[in-house]
């Protein structure tokens, strides 16, 4: 125990006297290597609180001003007539609870100019009754006492409130009006008043007002989404015995096909629909802070590298190598935690940027959502630091005890002796994990709360492929060398290829370090490039309509208001119209989570109308008792009937029994949609609003004026041709990729500073050879240009290694993560070209950065 | 809490007691009640919806049949009406915008000590409607019909944790409409006036479920019924209330309209009904209100002077003492916003020596201040 206190001075006293002096000598390097870790733990953070905000917000829209609801009485289309409300009513006199009403729908604000300004949530309430409820008493919100009677409160039949924000974005006043689309019809909003809220602003595109208010602007008369149970006393919510209690208060009450569920479980069904978009995201984060450990692992070496020599004279002079080894793994964790620390900084500017792209990604695929401010929480602080600690002791362990397995007299003597990595040289281990990963892919899929699936086989295969490989990569390198050895015919060239063909574990480092990025990011080309060949593919097929008509403005499946029947009505009426291809889709309760109940002419759907069939009509019967139906193929995957069978929907009459006889290929949603005939779809549902509809015309009509003139007739509603219909989609597919794009560019980024510093690290390391060679007369032309030449040839070995695995990857990602995340089978869909241009890229990349990092060598040495 | 619906303009001119014609229509174009209005039930016991106003009021003391336990209760629904002029925002069936619901309940539970209470409001519709055909309200946790038999009816009243109460009333007699030619008068404004309907004894027989046990109960209670237009005077700052059924069979109606600057208003006024239902009624000039005591709420602190001496001078027998003293102190009904509380309860009812002579149910307003904010 006496030793302890002088061994941490002596630790102190070498890392104030070696490291920290390296540090100020080597400053460039060092803070290169914070930036990495920072830029990883950044990636992973950010994408955790930009991911956090575009979806927290998916929840219940009116939380912000009733408060957080307790359970929710709802039916399984998620729409509830207004009839049911009076068989309620004995409920809602308990004064155990508050019992709210809520209608929500999309509009869109027009500008001046009659343009789409703004998607904006209307969420219609039981105005009066907000009195009552505990939130708003604690003044959370406030709404003014400035008239005299309560009626006026109220307002007239079309006015709403805003936030101050929105009424700032919109550039209105109190008093003033919106133009607005809502169900296919453009009308005007009155502003009644502007609420003005301390604290916590209301989401930016909620406009509140009284439920027959919104039952009028979004023609949904009679209708509401839902009843939301608010606890009379907010102290008993964490109450699980009360709460239990109530539950079964509520439920000993409730009208028949009406469900009741704590709130929660809402949120986990609208999660469970993001749950595969962020856990994609995730992953891909993780696998970003991957190659900045790789990054990291490189970077400590080149640290040790350099301190090599003093750590030899200091193991000749007695410090025992356990001193060393801390001091070491002391400076590893002094990185990590001021690069974590920095990381976190990074990790919210990530977040701020990026925001905006994710909820744009949401609404576009999900349901309309609003970002809540980026919010840092302590949990994000303990993970960023954690993970970046961790990475940062994982990646300094190794060097740390390489440099004490460094026998002082050789260094002393040949100065360069490293014996670096040996686990690197041996491919063992490499080839064990890639036998491991096409083990993992045999484990199924884990089923998530909500009814989803998360291949966690595929996951772990992947991961453990790209370390495989990365392992591997250095023999790859070992082995292209040697093949172009017999070409290289001048000195430089010679003593690149030398060099790389020698394979030292710096080397290997490196291509490891570039492979994981180069696998990551040519495995992602493949899955978005397989992605657009499918829904190209998808439409050339399915979308055979000369005109495509839906709501304006709403996107979103999670969104829909549908169009008013009316108007659909008015609309198919239309003379040149040879055939009006109208589709009903409701939300529908299975056993877990929702999925799509889909209205639709099975007549034309299973002859005329073209698909792209997983299975065509006729493969399976319908079994007897059961509704026939049309599925899609992420349907039949996740209620398991892709070889046939029935499963059970609940719906507004109650459970309704279905069975397949065709499977069709659907890229629009990942929960499933089935198709039943509209009549039975209106019988079940209850209702009578469609979504959309595809116009055939008579042979002979300019389809264009037709688009022209129903567009001037119906303001409301999105009448697009074909072509245009194509470029939406592809928009809102290339929106949805816009995360995935930004983190391979991370991911790149930090592969090539990771390769400038194992660069800078192995000419370090290579000191007293360049020095021979600068006496036998080596230029420095040709100083630089072989350094060149070694950086391209790790590129060309990372291009080639990395795009092995990556087409590997690509395969896994198309064919079992999609398949057992979504339910889709894509079209597997190589872009030679782009693997092609990627390639030529990194080597010339490679090139330049030998080059770059030998002339910055060559610059302190002299 | 009916007295807060007292809407009362006073002018110093004006000379009370004396007949003053009532316009046919408020400022806002509510109907006012008419004089020599003879009332037909059971409709009139239903809503009137022209009118601006209107209140339904029960409050008793009752008695456990099997135990010693005493409660005191209280069950109030209000109407509001809408804007008379138009409909303002879109018709709804389920949203109606014809007419507001305030409903506040209360139980004394005179032997634990405690006072559970609670307010909801709400809007004409799925939560709230009142027939205008007949006794039949449904407000919030308030069910009110009238009964088959000859003139009962029931009020079912739910309280906070599943509890409840529930009251068939039987008249011990006739109903009472106060006031001259049927008019209730409040102040010197000719449109301060009201159809002021009583039963001011009636037998009370029922269930009360509280604390997970039923609990056969009995005793008596008050009901009133009052149609107004009136808007509060903006010199009032509230007013004491007190209905006391005496153990002779007769009964006690006085409240006193406080001014802000501390003296009763002239319109302030006591009730007698003798025990065939016959009234008598005297005004300010004619009784003082004097507080023997005050309790401070610790959740409020606001201060209430729940022990009072009622000296009032009746026109046939005489200078008459009545003292008021509360069977609970805290019965403090704060509601949702604790702004506009006031105290409303049960009460004993003493005489000069200090004998115990019958209960009373009392209602002090207006000692938190707001009132008119709340109200107009």
């Amino acid at each position: 125990m006496s030793i302890l206190p002088h061994s941490i001075r002596l630790v102190l006293l070498i890392l104030v006297r070696t490291t920290l002096r390296h540090w100020k000598q080597k400053l460039g390097s060092y803070l290169l290597l914070l930036a990495i870790v920072a830029v990883g733990v950044g990636a992973f953070n950010g994408i955790r609180q930009a991911s956090r905000s575009a979806s927290a917000n998916f929840g219940l829209f009116n939380q912000a001003v009733s408060g957080q609801s307790d359970f929710l009485i709802e039916s399984p289309t998620q729409r509830l007539s207004t009839d049911v409300l009076p068989r309620l009513s004995n409920l809602a006199g308990d004064p155990d609870w508050h019992m709210v009403p809520v209608i929500e729908g999309s509009v869109t604000a027009l500008d001046s100019e009659n343009q789409p300004a703004q998607q904006l949530r209307l969420v219609g309430l039981d105005l009066m009754s907000l009195a009552n409820l505990p939130d708003l008493v604690e003044n959370k919100i406030d709404f003014g006492e400035d008239e005299s009677s309560w009626y006026d409160w109220l307002g007239s039949e079309n006015q709403v409130w805003i936030g101050q924000d929105t009424a700032d974005k919109l550039g209105v006043e109190e008093g003033g009006e919106i133009t607005i689309l809502a169900s296919g019809r453009r009308q005007q909003m009155g502003i009644r008043k502007i609420l003005k809220q301390d604290g916590s602003p209301l989401p930016d595109d909620l406009v509140i007002a009284d439920i027959p208010t919104v039952q009028s602007l979004l023609s949904r008369p009679r209708e509401i989404n839902r009843v939301e149970v608010i606890l009379n006393r907010p102290d008993l919510r964490q109450d699980s015995g009360y709460l239990k209690e109530v539950e079964k208060r509520l439920i000993r009450e409730l009208p028949e096909n009406i469900s009741l569920s704590p709130t929660e479980n809402r949120a986990v069904d609208r999660a469970a629909m993001t749950a595969a978009f962020r856990l994609n995201l995730t992953i891909l984060s993780l696998i970003a802070i991957l190659v900045g450990a790789y990054l990291i692992l490189q970077a400590l070496d080149a640290a040790v590298v350099r301190k090599r020599t003093e750590f030899a004279t200091l193991i000749s002079l007695g410090v025992s190598r356990q001193v060393l080894f801390i001091t070491s793994l002391l400076e590893s964790i002094i990185i990590g935690l001021i690069g974590s620390v920095a990381g976190i900084g990074v990790g919210w500017f990530f977040a701020y940027f990026s925001a905006q792209m994710l909820a744009d990604t949401v609404n576009a695929l999900y349901f309309a959502t609003s970002l809540d401010a980026i919010s840092l929480t302590w949990m994000d602080c303990v993970f960023g630091v954690g993970l970046g600690l961790f990475f940062t002791l994982v990646a300094g362990w190794l060097p740390a005890r390489d440099a004490m397995q460094t026998p002082p007299a050789q260094v002393l003597s040949k100065g360069d002796w490293s014996p670096g990595f040996t686990w690197l040289q041996k491919p063992k281990v490499g080839l064990g994990l890639l036998l491991f990963g096409g083990v993992c892919l045999l484990f199924p899929p884990l089923p998530l709360e909500g009814g989803g699936k998360m291949p966690v086989g595929g996951f772990f295969s992947a991961g453990v492929w790209i370390l495989g490989s990365a392992l591997l990569a250095g023999h790859v390198l070992v082995m292209l060398a040697r093949w172009f050895r017999p070409v290289c015919t001048q000195p430089v060239s010679r003593l690149a290829c030398s060099r790389l063909q020698d394979g030292s574990s710096r080397h290997r480092l490196a291509v490891a370090g570039l492979v994981v990025a180069v696998g990551m990011v040519t495995g992602m080309f493949q899955m978005v490039d397989s992605f657009r060949y499918t829904i190209e593919e998808w439409f050339d097929i399915r979308f055979q309509a000369e005109l495509y008509i839906s709501e304006r403005g709403v996107t979103g499946a999670g969104t829909i208001n549908g169009i008013d029947p009316t108007i659909m009505n008015e609309l198919v009426r239309d003379e040149t119209i040879a055939y009006a291809d109208v589709v009903y889709i409701s939300y529908a309760k299975p056993k877990e989570g929702i999925t799509l109940l889909s209205g639709v002419d099975m007549k034309a759907w299973t002859t005329s109308i073209k698909q792209l069939w997983y299975k065509p009509p006729g493969s399976f019967i319908a079994e007897e008792g059961a509704e026939p139906a049309l599925i899609s193929e992420t349907f039949a995957r996740r209620f398991d009937l892709i070889n046939g069978g029935s499963t059970e929907l609940d719906t507004p009459s109650g459970r309704k029994k279905i069975s397949p006889i065709g499977i069709f290929s659907d890229y629009g949603n990942e929960f499933g949609t089935a198709a039943v005939d509209i009549k039975t779809w209106k019988a079940w549902t209850q209702s009578e609003r469609p979504i959309n509809v595809s116009l055939y015309l008579k042979e002979g009509t300019d389809v264009n004026q037709i688009r022209d003139r129903l567009r001037l007739s119906f303001p409301g509603l999105d009448v697009r041709n074909g072509k245009e219909l194509r470029d939406v989609a592809l928009g809102i597919f290339e929106q949805t990729f816009k995360a995935t794009s930004a983190l391979n560019i991370i991911g790149l980024v930090v592969a090539f500073a990771g390769l400038l510093l194992g660069l800078f690290s192995i000419f370090d390391e290579s000191s007293r050879t360049w020095l021979t060679l600068r006496h036998l007369g080596f230029s420095n032309r040709q100083f630089l240009i072989s350094a060149g030449i070694e950086g391209a040839g790790i590129g060309l070995t990372a291009w080639f290694s990395g795009s092995i695995i990556g087409l590997v990857l690509g395969w896994l990602l198309v064919k079992v993560i999609n398949v057992q995340s979504f339910g889709w089978t894509l079209l597997w869909h190589v872009p030679y070209i782009d693997f092609f241009i990627f390639g030529i890229l990194l080597v010339l990349t490679g090139f330049l950065s030998g080059c770059l990092a030998s002339t910055y060598w060559n610059f302190k040495r002299t | 809490m009916k007295l807060l619906l007292f809407l009362v303009v006073l002018t110093s001119n004006i000379v009370w007691g004396k007949w003053i014609e009532p316009p046919a229509r408020s400022a806002k174009g509510y109907l006012i009640p008419t004089p020599d209005y003879q009332p037909v039930f059971p409709m009139d016991h239903g809503s009137h919806p022209e009118h601006g106003i209107e209140w339904w009021y029960w409050v008793g003391h009752l008695n456990a049949v099997d135990s010693e336990e005493i409660f005191g209760f209280q069950s109030t629904i209000f109407r509001l009406a809408g804007d008379p002029e138009k409909s303002g925002v879109t018709q709804s069936e389920p949203f109606g915008n014809q007419n507001l619901f305030l409903v506040h309940t209360a139980l004394s539970d005179l032997e634990e000590g405690k006072y559970i209470h609670h307010e909801r409001v709400m809007r004409e519709g799925w939560q709230a409607r009142s027939s205008e055909k007949t006794l039949s309200l449904k407000v919030g946790g308030v069910k009110v019909n009238l009964l088959e038999e000859e003139d009962g009816h029931k009020v079912v009243t739910r309280y906070p944790d599943g509890e409840k109460l529930e009251l068939t009333f039987k008249p011990a007699k006739p109903l009472v409409s106060f006031g001259d030619r049927g008019l209730s008068r409040k102040g010197g404004d000719p449109a301060s006036v009201s159809w002021y309907w009583s039963y001011t004894r009636l037998q009370a027989k029922g269930t009360l479920f509280r604390n997970g046990e039923e609990t056969a109960v009995e005793g008596i209670a008050w009901m009133d019924h009052e149609i107004s237009s009136s808007q509060l005077g903006e010199d009032l700052e509230g007013w004491d209330w007190t209905c006391m059924q005496l153990d002779d069979g007769s009964e006690l109606k006085a409240y006193r309209l406080r001014k802000k600057d501390g003296g009763s208003d002239p319109w302030s006024a006591v009730y007698w009904i003798d025990q065939e239902g016959n009234t008598e009624r005297v005004y300010a000039d004619s009784f003082t209100w004097k507080t023997l005591d005050t309790w401070t709420s610790p959740k409020t602190e606001l201060q209430y002077p729940n022990s009072l001496e009622v000296s009032v001078k009746h026109p046939t027998n005489g200078q008459q003492v009545y003292r008021l003293r509360p069977l609970l102190d805290a019965q403090e009904f704060t509601g949702n916003r604790s702004d506009n509380a006031y105290w409303e309860g049960a009460c004993e009812v003493l005489d000069s020596k200090d004998k115990r002579i019958g209960s009373a149910y009392l209602e002090l307003a207006g000692y938190g201040g707001g009132l008119n904010a709340r109200l107009n």
